[in-house]
């Protein structure tokens, strides 16, 4: 039942991105509301699907990376969507939906529903709040790096003096800028309770806090990149394109420690071979 | 049915500006002069739209073909100019064409500056006024919901009304995309000039803080400064006033660019880079052209900021075709609404029925009722009406519900059959405006 609902969600996402595309392709009007309308049925699909997978597996659906992408994708549809209703740009819905069907996809290859009953380590509440913490700041991440990339392109289009119609349909270019300033702070803070909180809930398993594992350290390394942003944004006062690129060389960094460190390397967070369930058991 | 909606006006494409200023509708306060148009006869509906760039009368009329002559003439008289000099320069239409006429002007197909927003707002005023003047009817009020209908489909589907198309409103929609919203940040104006002056006053109206104005000449400065109630600075005082500036508007008659990479390059540097949106409305040129690379500097000369004006109004030219098929459309629903109208004859027949009979009942009774004065007699008239009122109500709305057309001879005929109305259709004409009449008031 709850593949259903995955797969509706991911099928209108997928019917949004499509719409959205035709649109910033056509000529007419400011408006996309197929894609709007399919992203919002898709996001109450996969809202349903999460919450009837909490109710499937008793505990929060956060353990496999299936669970895991798809709560990174809802809390960025659910974000992007937020922006849209804020800003109008259609930029935003147009973005959000591609990058959450990737991502419900690339978890959905990851690991299709895992079954079994999770092991005791992560039936723990450090498991919601850890995990939610970092995917939560994550989202925010997302949306600065999406932000930064609209950023660098409009900022090209006013430049260049090539006023069309995409540059219409863009947020502007302060619009952009500060909810890249207001997200970053916000992302940190998020970063930093996530990474402690992890480090609590692995003392409390293991009685260890740190152990070099590779996402502890490639999540170190992150945390200091946006350290570093925090300091020339709110210091040295970094803004516009410079801050644009920052955003998004960190995002980067962020995809690769959620993702590609899980895939790469192994240990605590690995995908391919759970180690946290035989950590566990 | 011979009645159908007419238009008749004129417009900056029909007559010159000494014809159309002459034709105004002058002192239409509260429809009154609508009402005069009302009185002519044949016109049961009217509507006067009146802009800078079109007169028009909008109405209904029955039959069509007199109805506009007679029109014509009331609308000379009104305005003090010769019927055959109006008629020279003023389209008449009709029927489906009247129709689409409207929707256009309404959806600004029509307007000098193809697509501006001001007219739907001028015509819906012109409803409003018309309306309280109670001139306009059931149909009318149909057709000018759909035209406003029509002009939100319109901007809703294509993009007409997307681009600016004058070099100041271009300039502050710019100023807009980069700044954002610009009522917290400050205008400095350099120089004084009329394509300057005019963008300034564009962003007045977006601009809370003052607005700050240097010139060469200092009494100049404090000259529009003073007009757009901002302060006026000396030009030795210029770094500072960009240091604080989010807009720089320039139009000095300089010679030499005034603003150099240089100065510019520290003065983002003491505004924090702060953006900056410059535009040089001079020529030749005030500040020099390498300035727009700096970053989070934007530089438009007044060539630049023509090109986007010219791009967008071909964009315009473009969108209006697919307004023009959108309009199209809504011109064939509308056509289509005004032949259900032809339920008449069976609803006359109806009313004439139970009037007949109300008569009939009454005058027997003449004898018994001698000694009622004249209040009460009316107070009988009024009450016998009243429940032959309410007895037609629920045949007369059943057939009205009836949106197919087969249904509705159908139906028709049930209510012919049921109150055995063969012999009273279309006894009397006269019947019919009553029945018109009334349905307009019920409205």
């Amino acid at each position: 039942m709850d593949l259903i609902f995955f797969k509706s969600a991911v099928a209108l996402y997928l019917v949004s991105s499509v719409s959205f595309f035709l649109f910033l392709l056509g000529s007419s009007s400011l408006k996309c509301p197929t894609g709007l309308w399919s992203a919002l049925a898709g996001f109450v699909c996969h809202s349903l699907s999460i919450l009837h997978r909490t109710f499937f597996s008793g505990f929060f659906p956060l353990a496999t990376p299936f669970d895991a992408l798809s709560a990174f994708a809802w809390l960025i549809t659910g974000m992007f969507l937020l922006m849209q209703y804020r800003d109008a740009s259609p930029f935003f819905g147009a973005m959000a939906t591609p990058i959450s069907a990737v991502l419900m996809i690339v978890g959905a290859t990851l690991s299709f529903q895992i079954k079994e009953p999770i092991v005791p380590v992560l039936h723990s509440w450090w498991l919601p709040i850890h995990v939610s913490l970092a995917l939560a700041g994550n989202s925010v991440f997302a949306l600065m790096a999406v932000c930064g990339l609209m950023y660098i392109f409009q900022e090209r289009l006013i430049k260049k003096k090539r006023l069309g119609r995409i540059h219409k349909l863009l947020p502007s270019l302060e619009t952009l800028d500060i909810i890249n300033r207001r997200g970053l702070p916000i992302g940190f803070f998020l970063m930093t309770v996530g990474i402690v909180s992890g480090a609590l809930w692995a003392g409390s398993a293991w009685g260890f806090y740190w152990s070099w594992d590779p996402k502890e350290t490639w999540s170190l390394i992150t945390w200091f990149a946006y350290a570093a942003m925090v300091h020339q944004r709110l210091v040295l006062g970094w803004r516009g394109k410079k801050a644009a690129i920052m955003a998004i060389m960190g995002f980067i960094l962020v995809m690769f420690t959620f993702i590609g460190v899980s895939v790469l390397f192994t240990g605590h967070h690995s995908f391919r071979n759970p180690v946290l369930r035989m950590s566990g058991s | 049915m011979t009645s159908g909606v007419a238009v008749i006006g004129l417009n900056h494409k029909t007559a010159p500006v000494d014809i159309r200023e002459k034709v105004t509708f002058p002192a239409n306060v509260e429809g009154s002069i609508t009402r005069t148009i009302q009185s002519v006869p044949g016109v049961l509906e009217a509507i006067i739209i009146s802009t800078c760039n079109r007169s028009e009368v909008i109405a209904r009329c029955d039959p069509v073909e007199s109805a506009v002559h007679d029109l014509l003439n009331a609308v000379a008289h009104i305005n003090g100019v010769d019927p055959v000099l109006l008629k020279k320069y003023s389209y008449i239409k009709t029927g489906a064409d009247a129709v689409r006429h409207v929707f256009r002007v309404a959806s600004s197909l029509d307007s000098m500056v193809l697509g501006e927003p001001q007219i739907l707002g001028q015509v819906k005023d012109s409803f409003k006024r018309d309306s309280a003047a109670s001139t306009i009817g059931p149909t009318l009020s149909r057709l000018m919901h759909r035209a406003f209908f029509t002009a939100k489909r319109v901007r809703n589907e294509t993009g007409i009304g997307l681009a600016a198309v004058s070099v100041a409103y271009a300039a502050v929609e710019l100023a807009k995309k980069i700044l954002g919203d610009l009522q917290e940040k400050s205008v400095l104006l350099i120089g004084a000039g009329e394509m300057a002056e005019l963008t300034a006053r564009h962003l007045i109206g977006q601009v809370m803080r003052p607005i700050c104005v240097t010139n060469r000449t200092f009494e100049n400065a404090c000259r529009l400064a003073d007009e757009f109630g901002g302060e006026a600075i000396r030009v030795n005082q210029l770094s500072e006033a960009l240091t604080q500036a989010d807009i720089v508007i320039s139009s000095t008659g300089a010679c030499e660019p005034i603003i150099r990479v240089t100065d510019v390059r520290s003065v983002m540097k003491s505004r924090k880079y702060r953006p900056m949106f410059m535009i040089d409305i001079a020529v030749p040129r005030d500040i020099e052209p390498n300035v727009n690379d700096i970053d989070g500097v934007y530089l438009y000369n007044i060539d630049d900021l023509q090109a986007v004006v010219s791009e967008n109004l071909g964009e315009r030219m473009n969108e209006a075709l697919k307004a023009e098929e959108i309009v199209n459309e809504e011109v064939v629903k509308f056509m289509n609404w005004t032949k259900t109208l032809d339920f008449s004859p069976t609803i006359v027949a109806l009313r004439d029925k139970l009037e007949t009979i109300r008569a009939r009942e009454i005058a027997k009774m003449n004898g018994k009722l001698s000694r009622l004065d004249d209040n009460q007699r009316e107070v009988l008239e009024a009450i016998t009406r009243a429940i032959i009122n309410k007895i037609a109500h629920d045949p007369i709305s059943f057939l009205k519900k009836t949106k197919s057309s087969n249904r509705r001879e159908v139906n028709a005929d049930i209510v012919q059959r049921v109150f055995n109305l063969h012999g009273f259709s279309n006894q009397r004409d006269d019947v019919e405006e009553n029945f018109e009449d009334e349905a307009e008031n019920r409205n």
